[in-house]
Order: structure tokens, then sequence, then C-alpha cells
């Protein structure tokens, strides 16, 4: 039987509209939670993927030295694709031309992640294809073709070995994302090693072996390997390359996290709210119940059932949005990545629905346990039992349930520690603020009558209450701040790195006499460009005379940047310049002083690398020839520009000292291709690395990213006002008695409404006025430890606060209690009674 | 139990309340004793604050004495837990109260089942379509609270305290709520009901007139019993 009478109270609560805030806040809380952890896990799952190509492989191991066998044969044996690897340099002959290149020999697998590009002749069209040169056959980039003045079928001698020019090497996916070398790339089967002679005892060369499989598989085998590795070998995820594509994205899906927590956060404040507002007003139910002879057991279940239901019904409606947004949303990402975003499983149903739970289950169990206790006797004292309502339990537990579930969603106990801190500073402040300001008002002397006395008077006598709403609303309008600065802030960040002039083309090795040339090109055809830069290779020998083989060796075994490393055992390319280079900065040390002496200023992340101090004196030796560069300063260098950026650089009066070839980039449009295809004819040994489609890649998805902030954002102004919602619900049982009364004193309906929507101006103001205060600083601390970027001051949030803050909580205040002020007094008083 | 118990379906013997207050302790009723028959209607009047609610709480078991002992048809109320004295009121005692205590959510005919469908009774709607008719609200079944008058509303209450047909109906100034026509509408059916059903009535009013309806009026004045005189016993309306 109470069963009928659960549901059928349930089905009434749910019409009159008392649970509408409850169900909406639970279902936010879920959709927020399952579309942005799907989307995300989606996408990141791309990043993986996409990363995993950029590494031709999921995992890889990388050493000085040979690897042993039983590393490839106990990783096939645990069922992971493996493919050998080993890169050197050789002298390549052929027409009477010799020339130095970067070989890489590869086996059959390679690669296995992504794919090469190939062409079969100089005009013909690029495609791409999963495999290297058969044996015999080589692979030559379009460079070595121009300097070796060879054709696809001719032959060339690669050290000892002869080999069939089969393919123009365009691409692979494991190439460096700007390499300099990219003209002198040669590809070969691992099986002719051998017959070049090349590699030799002692010869500088480089292994690799990489790896692919599932997770499991991939940290199975990990599990096996780790105590075998010597000091020389590296493993490496995928998560320790960087590009600048995906550190936008990590970025991007930290700000939809940060945004989602916020969605969360509210949701839970709007839920609690109007919880306990549900609660409050089955007070006299319950205890009619009991009066009529309920038992606590069927009270209990009936208002469990409805908890049961509310809950129930809301995940089902959140997870059924949720699935339907991101279903539309990743898919609309996914045409921009490229390829179809992977599934992102049964996670995020899981964590949503449990959220869900959570929400429902810590800020509504409270008030309904108050519930049970309700003592029949409040038929007859109407006030018992209101006590109950003020609960610290409650407080305490739903804030530590909204600290648990920001921590158990992001993941990252300083973000929410931060967050959470930042809250609790609001709330702190705005009691102090809120009593202050309130008896400030009362000293104003108003004349009495006009509608501002009326609502500061009305401010006044709900002190405590509205110091309540005051705080939920200063959440409410800092969260939303929050999001919108940082949006603002990420988004000029990223417009500032890929700005739509950005170069799209790098044209490498410009011989000096072609520089003049060049530059009359672009000019003549209106091409924007950058400097030319000069550029060798030099290797960085000894420092302070020490041979860099023994320095290196000191730092093996431990986790260093792919980059350097590689450029530590190879030869990195170095520059002149006069003037810091933008995107760079001197953080230790001064930059050049012009003197006599050459100066040298390193990339900061090499200093740990090669055992770096100011004052130290690096030997290299380019060409043959040996120069000697005094260290006098350490860079930072973000690399997430689509800048040319130099691990080192020297002082400009290196000019001359060494051969050199020019570099720079160029913004080029579709008309220029003709031109530039002669360009290059004319200029052979000048390449150019086209990276127009990553650029507009990458532009698309920022573009993308943008958008589903501008989604997240409006889910969070929805939980927003629905925290709002649900505060002035609760406080409106009061307003429609103070209506009445003043109604019945006979106040004109206009001073009544324009009072109100004073009130709310001000609480929103205020409101505003305190969350631009804490967001600023909150700001401050999230910048630099989630974003990554120099904290500022927002001088336009401590307007934009107020102002919004006012006209947010004025108009949805004022809506809600419009229509309560539109009722003639009679009514009013029917519904009070 | 001896025949006279039997017959008292109510007996209050040395009943006092107290209530602990920052000044110390405040009686609010001190030695109450008195009988009251089975079918018998009997009017608890008193002025504002001499207790007589308190009375009345204590009387339908809403409320636990500080001593003495109460017999509600045989329970003795002191001994009893909050669920078994819920059991005790939904077997036993109806209720009429001043601001009618009607769930808002709830239709006319759903608050008059409501007794009956927590007791688990499965005829709840026919018997409470009924009542409904015998108030003259038929034409109301499915109004809600905020859609009737408040004599209508007072009349859904009535209906309601029949329902479970109890042996004792309580009721707390019933018509004070309500204009004089109103009123007198009310109380005539609540004595009428009440010998309809047999049921033992006890009223708190402070309206002389209709204490003087009852059979018994007990005076109670600063938590004291003043004294028990016979009503008038009339019909009123």
């Amino acid at each position: 039987m109470w069963v009928k009478l659960a549901f059928k109270l349930f089905a009434r609560e749910l019409r009159r509209g008392e649970l509408t805030i409850i169900f909406a806040a639970i279902a936010l809380a879920v959709l927020t939670v399952f579309s942005l952890s799907s989307v995300t896990e989606r996408i990141g799952l791309n990043i993986e993927k996409k990363t995993s190509d950029f590494i031709a492989a999921d995992r890889r191991l990388s050493s000085n030295h040979a690897f042993t066998d039983n590393y490839i044969n106990e990783a096939n044996q645990q069922g992971l694709e493996t493919a050998s690897l080993l890169f050197f340099d050789s002298m390549l002959f052929a027409n009477d031309e010799l020339v130095l290149g970067s070989v890489k020999a590869v086996t059959e697998q390679y690669p296995l992640r992504g794919m090469v590009e190939i062409k079969d002749t100089l005009e013909s069209v690029g495609y791409e294809i999963r495999g290297g040169p058969k044996s015999g056959n080589i692979w030559l980039s379009e460079g070595l073709f121009y300097t070796l003045n060879v054709n696809v079928g001719d032959t060339v001698e690669l050290g000892a070995g002869q080999f069939t020019i089969s393919k123009v090497l365009v691409s692979e996916p494991d190439a460096p994302f700007f390499s300099l070398a990219g003209n002198k790339r040669v590809l070969l089967n691992y099986a002719d090693i051998g017959s070049t002679k090349a590699v030799q005892v002692g010869s500088r060369v480089f292994h690799r072996l990489l790896f692919a499989g599932t997770d499991a598989q991939l940290s199975d085998y990990y599990l096996w390997l780790k105590p075998q590795l010597k000091e020389n070998q590296n493993w490496e995820g995928v998560k320790d390359r960087q590009s600048p594509l995906g550190e936008n994205l990590a970025r991007a899906e930290r700000f939809l996290l940060l945004a989602g927590l916020f969605g969360i956060m509210l949701a839970a404040v709007a839920m609690a709210v109007s919880a306990k507002r549900y609660c409050e007003r089955q007070y006299d139910p319950v205890a009619m119940m009991k009066t009529l002879g309920g038992s606590r057991v069927v009270i209990r279940k009936i208002f469990l059932t409805h908890l049961a239901l509310v809950t129930s019904v809301s995940i089902i409606i959140g997870l059924s949005i949720g699935f339907v947004l991101q279903y539309f949303g990743a898919n609309y990402l996914a045409q921009f990545m490229g390829a179809e975003l992977p599934s992102a499983g049964i996670k995020p149903w899981l964590l949503s629905a449990f959220i869900g739970m959570t929400c429902a289950l810590m800020f509504s169990l409270k008030p309904l346990l108050d519930l049970f206790d309700i003592p029949p006797l409040r038929v007859l004292r109407r006030n018992l039992g209101d006590r109950l309502a003020i609960s610290r339990i409650h407080m305490a537990s739903s804030l530590f349930t909204i600290f648990l579930l920001m921590w158990l969603f992001s993941g990252e106990i300083v973000i929410t520690l931060i967050l959470f801190g930042s809250s609790l500073l609001v709330i702190g402040v705005l009691f102090g603020i809120s009593r202050a300001l309130f008896s400030f008002g009362r000293k104003l002397g108003l004349s009495p009558g006009s509608s501002w006395s009326l609502a500061i008077a009305t401010l006044q006598k709900r002190a405590n209450a509205n110091a309540v709403q005051l705080i939920s609303f200063a959440l409410a309008i800092k969260l939303m701040l929050f999001l919108v600065v940082l949006k603002n802030d990420m988004i000029s960040d990223w417009e500032m790195q890929v700005p739509a002039d950005a170069p799209n083309a790098f044209f490498i090795n410009i011989a000096e006499q072609d520089i003049e040339p060049i530059t009359t090109f672009f000019n003549d055809n209106n091409i924007t460009h950058e400097a030319f830069y000069p550029v060798f290779n030099a290797r960085v020998n000894a420092i302070n005379g020490e041979e860099l083989a023994r320095r290196v060796s000191k730092q093996e075994g431990e986790e260093r940047d792919e980059d350097a490393r590689e450029g530590v055992s190879r030869e990195p390319n170095l520059t002149w310049l006069s003037e810091i280079p933008e995107g760079n900065e001197v953080i230790e040390g001064e930059w050049f002083s012009n003197g006599d002496d050459i100066e040298v200023s390193v990339f900061e992340g090499w200093k740990e690398v090669l055992d770096l101090e100011l004052g130290d004196t690096i030997s290299f030796l380019a060409n043959e020839r040996r120069f000697d560069a005094k260290v006098t300063s350490f860079r930072s260098v973000d690399w997430g520009t689509l800048k040319p950026n130099f691990v080192m650089i020297l002082s400009p009066n290196m000019a001359g000292k060494t051969p050199v070839t020019y570099f720079s980039a160029a913004k080029l449009e579709a008309q220029h291709n003709k031109g530039v295809s002669q360009l290059l004819q004319r200029h052979p040994t000048m390449s150019m690395i086209d990276i127009k489609s990553r650029l507009e890649q990458a532009q698309s998805i920022i573009a993308q990213v943008s958008l589903a902030i501008g989604f997240v954002l409006s889910i969070v102004l929805v939980s927003g006002a629905l925290v709002l919602i649900s505060q002035v619900q609760a406080s409106l049982a009061e307003r429609m008695q103070e209506v009445v009364i003043l109604r019945t004193l006979g106040a004109r309906g206009r001073l009544i409404k324009l009072a109100t929507l004073y009130e709310f101006v001000l609480l929103g103001a205020i409101a505003g006025f305190v969350a631009a205060l804490v967001s600023d600083v909150a700001l401050l601390l999230i910048q630099q430890q989630l974003f990554d970027v120099a904290g500022r001051l927002h001088w336009y949030i401590w307007l934009l606060g107020p102002i919004s803050g006012a006209a947010f909580v004025a108009t949805i205040g004022y809506l809600m209690v419009a229509n309560t002020m539109r009722q003639n007094t009679q009514g009013l008083l029917r519904n009070l009674s | 139990m001896s025949v006279l118990s039997q017959l008292n379906i109510i007996q209050v013997a040395g009943l006092t309340k107290r209530v602990s207050t920052l000044e110390g302790d405040l009686t609010i009723l001190s030695e109450i004793n008195f009988s009251v028959k089975s079918g018998e209607s009997v009017a608890i009047v008193g002025a504002s604050g001499s207790g007589k609610s308190t009375l009345l709480s204590l009387l339908a078991g809403l409320d636990i004495a500080t001593d003495g002992d109460i017999h509600l048809d045989g329970d003795a109320l002191s001994t009893l837990d909050e669920e078994a004295r819920a059991q005790v009121r939904a077997q036993k005692v109806g209720f009429v109260f001043q601001s009618f205590m009607l769930v808002q959510s709830l239709t006319a005919l759903e608050n008059v089942m409501l007794p009956a469908e927590l007791a688990g009774d499965v005829n709840a709607k026919e018997q409470a379509i009924a009542l409904l008719e015998k108030v003259g609200l038929s034409h109301r079944l499915a109004h809600y609270p905020s859609q009737l008058s408040g004599g209508e509303q007072q009349r859904v209450a009535i209906a309601r305290a029949f329902i479970g047909e109890p042996k004792i109906l309580f009721a707390d100034e019933p018509s004070a709520n309500l204009d004089s026509k109103n009123g007198q509408l009310i109380e005539k059916l609540l004595f009428d009901l009440n010998k309809q059903n047999g049921t033992t009535l006890i009223l708190v009013t402070h309206d002389e007139h209709l204490a003087q309806s009852c059979q018994r009026v007990i005076h109670i004045e600063g938590g004291k019993l003043e004294q028990i005189s016979e009503g008038g016993a009339v019909n009123v309306g």
C-alpha cells in the first residue's frame, strides 16, 4: 500500500515543481561528468593514438648500443608487435657527387603506428604506405635527388653497398617535427646494413626498438623489461613526447575538466539547497502522517523511494542527454581531427552514474533523516522541528562530499585544493562582508517608503538567510568569472601561438648567394617571410676540455628529453643571432656582450643534460674545425610556438668563421605553388618543408575546442542559474508572506516590485564584487599551477563581476518572484494557509 | 482491567507536563485527573496558554507526559514508544485541526484516503468517497486544498478524521479559522458524525457556545483542572 502512496506523492510533488531543481541538478551533474569525461577521454585516446603515430609505435626503446635478442623475443612472445631501427650517418655517392646522409635502417614491420609517405617519381603525387624499402632498394628524400643528381631507378652507393633508388621519401611518421636534416634522409632495409659496411665497432650509431600492443601487454612487457634495462637504454611512451597540438589539446582538456568541476560544484550547491527545501516542505505532511498513525517505517519507505526515484530517473535523463551530446560533440570534433575518435568505453558511464548517486545521497540524505525525526506534535506546535534544518553536520558533510567529488573527477589534488580553498574563502569573506554591509546600509537613512529603503530593510531583516544566498550567488559568479577569464586567456594564448599569419612553409639549406634572389622572389610575390637564419651543424665535442662521451654517460638512465639526447649524440643545429628570438627568455646569465670571444646561449633543458654551468666552455666540431664558445646564458624556449627554435645560439661574431646554409620561413598561399616549385628548381640545394596541413589542422582543432569550451561554459551557466533558482525558491514562501503583509498594508505593486528588484540587484552586485576579488587571486594560482602560464591580474572582471552579478541575479530572481507578485492578495493568502 | 476502566475510554491520572527552559523547569500541566466515557463528548476550555492544547497533545499520544498516566481505550500511553503510539492513533484516533492540516500536494479525495492508506486499507477510496459525500463535497473530489475554501478544507479534514472509524476524535479549535456560518456547519457535522458513529469527541475550544454543545466541559486554568461541568449537549446549528 505504501508503494502506491509513495508513487502518488512523488508524482504530485513532481507536478508541483518541488522536485524539478533536484532533478535538474542531479541530471546536470551526471550530464556534465558524462559528456566531458567521455569527450575528453575520447579526445585523449585520439591524441595518444596520434602521438603514437609521431613515434611510429606505442613505446620505444633507444640506446647507443645494440639490444640483445631476448628483448625482441620476449616482446613477440607476449604478443607485442616489434620493429628494429638503426640510425647512422654515411656517405652517399652517385654521379661523382658525395654527400653525408642520415640513414635510418628499418625492418619490414616499420612503422608500427602511422604511415610513411613516398612518391614514385619526383614529379608524381605522394601517397602513404606502411613499410620500408625492400632489400637492395633505398629511398631518398627529395633534396638528395638534386644534390646527387639522380632519379628514381638509378643506383647509388651507400658506404660499401650499392642500392637501387626505388622511391622518393616524403615523410616518416617519426621524423622530428622541425627537422633541418629533412633533406638528407635515407631509408634502408635493416637486412642491408651489413652490406654498407658503414657500421663497425665504435661507429656512432643509434639503436631503437619499436613496440605496439595493448596497454596491458605493454605494461606487462615493461614489468619484465624494467629490471634488465641498462643505463644507456631509454624506454619511452607517447606521453613523453610533446607536440604543440598535443599540448594545446591537453590544456583544453584540463580546462574542460576544470569547467566540469565547476559544473559539479554548482549542481551540488543547487542540489543541497533544493533537497533541504524539499524536505522542509515535507515537515508538515510527515508530522500529519505520523499524527494519523503512519509508522516511521512506512514514512521512511515513502521518502527513500522518492530519493531513489529522483536519483535513478535523473541519472537516466543525465546519461541520455549526455550520450547524445557527446555523440554529436565527439563526432563533430572527429571531423576536424581527421579520424574516428576511439570509443570511450564504460568508464564515463560508471563515473557519472556514481557521481550522480553520491550527490543525491550526500546532499539529500541528511535532510531526509531530519525529516524522519519530525515529531507529530508539530501539527499543534507549528515551529517544532524547524531547528532540525540548521545542521552543521549537513554543512560539513556536504562540503566534504563536494571536495571528494572534485578530487575524484579531476584526479588532481592541487587544483582541487586551490578551487576548494578559494571557495571556502568566498564563504568566509562573504559572511563578514554581508553582515557589515547590511548593518552599514541601515545607517544610510534613506527616506521611509522608498523602494531602496524597503529593499535594504528586507536585506537586513534576513541577514542570515541573505548571507547564505549571497554565498551561493558569489560562488556561482566566481566560478563563471573564472571560466570566462581562463577561456579568454587560453584562446588568446593559442592565437598567439598559431596566429593567422603564421608561416606555413620552412625553407632550409639556402646558400648565402641564394638569399638575394629568394628575397626578391618573396617580395615580388608579396609573400611574408621570416629573416634568414644562418644554420650549421656542429658536434658538441667537449666541455671545459673534457670529452663529451664521458659526461653524457653520467646522465644516462635518467629520463631526458628525446630531442635533447638525440642532439647530444648527433649534431645540434646552431645559429648566431644578435637579438634574443621571440618566445625565448634568458633565465640565467646575460645575453651576448659584444666581446671578442665567441659566446653561446643554451636552452635550459640542456643545462642538466650536459651538466653545464655559466662560464663553461663548449668545444664544437664543425666541418672538422674545432671552435670554443663560452656559456654566457641559459634560455627558456617556448617549444609550443610554430617558430624556429634553437637549442644553442652563438654570438654574432661567429659570422664568417664556418660555412653555413640559411633557413627561413614564409606564409604561402595556393597561388604561390607554381612559383615556389620553380624557385625550388632554380635553387636545387634548397628544400621546403610544408606544414600547411598541420597548421590548418591545429587551427581548426583550436576553433572546435573553443566551441566545446563555449558549450561547457553554457552548462556551467545553467548550473549557476539552478543555484540561483533554488535559492530564490527556498525563500519564496517567506517572500510571499512579506508581499501579502505589504499589500495588505496598502503598499503599491510598483513599490514592492522595485524593492524586490533592487534587493536582487544589491545582492548580485555584492556577490559579484566578492566573486571578482576571490577569482582574481585564485586565477593567479590556477594559471601558474594548471596552465603553466604567467598569472596576471584581470581588471575587467572587477567591473564584470558586480555588473554581471547584479544583472544575472536580478533577472533570475525577479522572474522567479514576479509570478508571486502578479497574484492578488486573496490568492496569496490562500496559498499561505 | 476494571469494569469502570472499560467504560472509560480515556482515563487520566496525575497527569503532569513540565518543560525545561533557560529559566528552569516550567510546569504546563499539573496533576490532572479525569476520565471520559465511550461515546461521550467533552470540551476542554481555558484561556490562551492555560495548557489545553498540551493536554490534547498528551491525550492523543502526540507528546509524552512527565508524570502520571493516560489510558486510551485500555492502552497505557506512557508505556508506549513513538511507534506504538502511532499505531494506537492509526487504530483508534481521528483528528481535526484549527489549521486543517491537509497535505497540499494531495487532492481532497487523496487527503481523506491518506490515513486508510497508511494503515494499509484496500477499500480506502470507496470509504473516502462516501465520507466526502457525507460532508457535501462529492463535487470536489479532485480539488487540491489550495482550490478549496476554508470551510471546504475543514470538511475534508473532518471526512479524513472519520475514515478509520476512530473510537475517539480529537478536535483542536475546529471552527476558529472559519466565519460563523461555516463554523456552525463544521460543528454540526462534527456532532452529527460523532453521534452516527458513536465516537468519543474531545474538543479543545475557547468558544463557550461550542463547549456547551458537549456533554461535559473541562475547565483548565494555569495548567490545573479547575472544574468539570455538565454541558448543554444541545445540538448546534
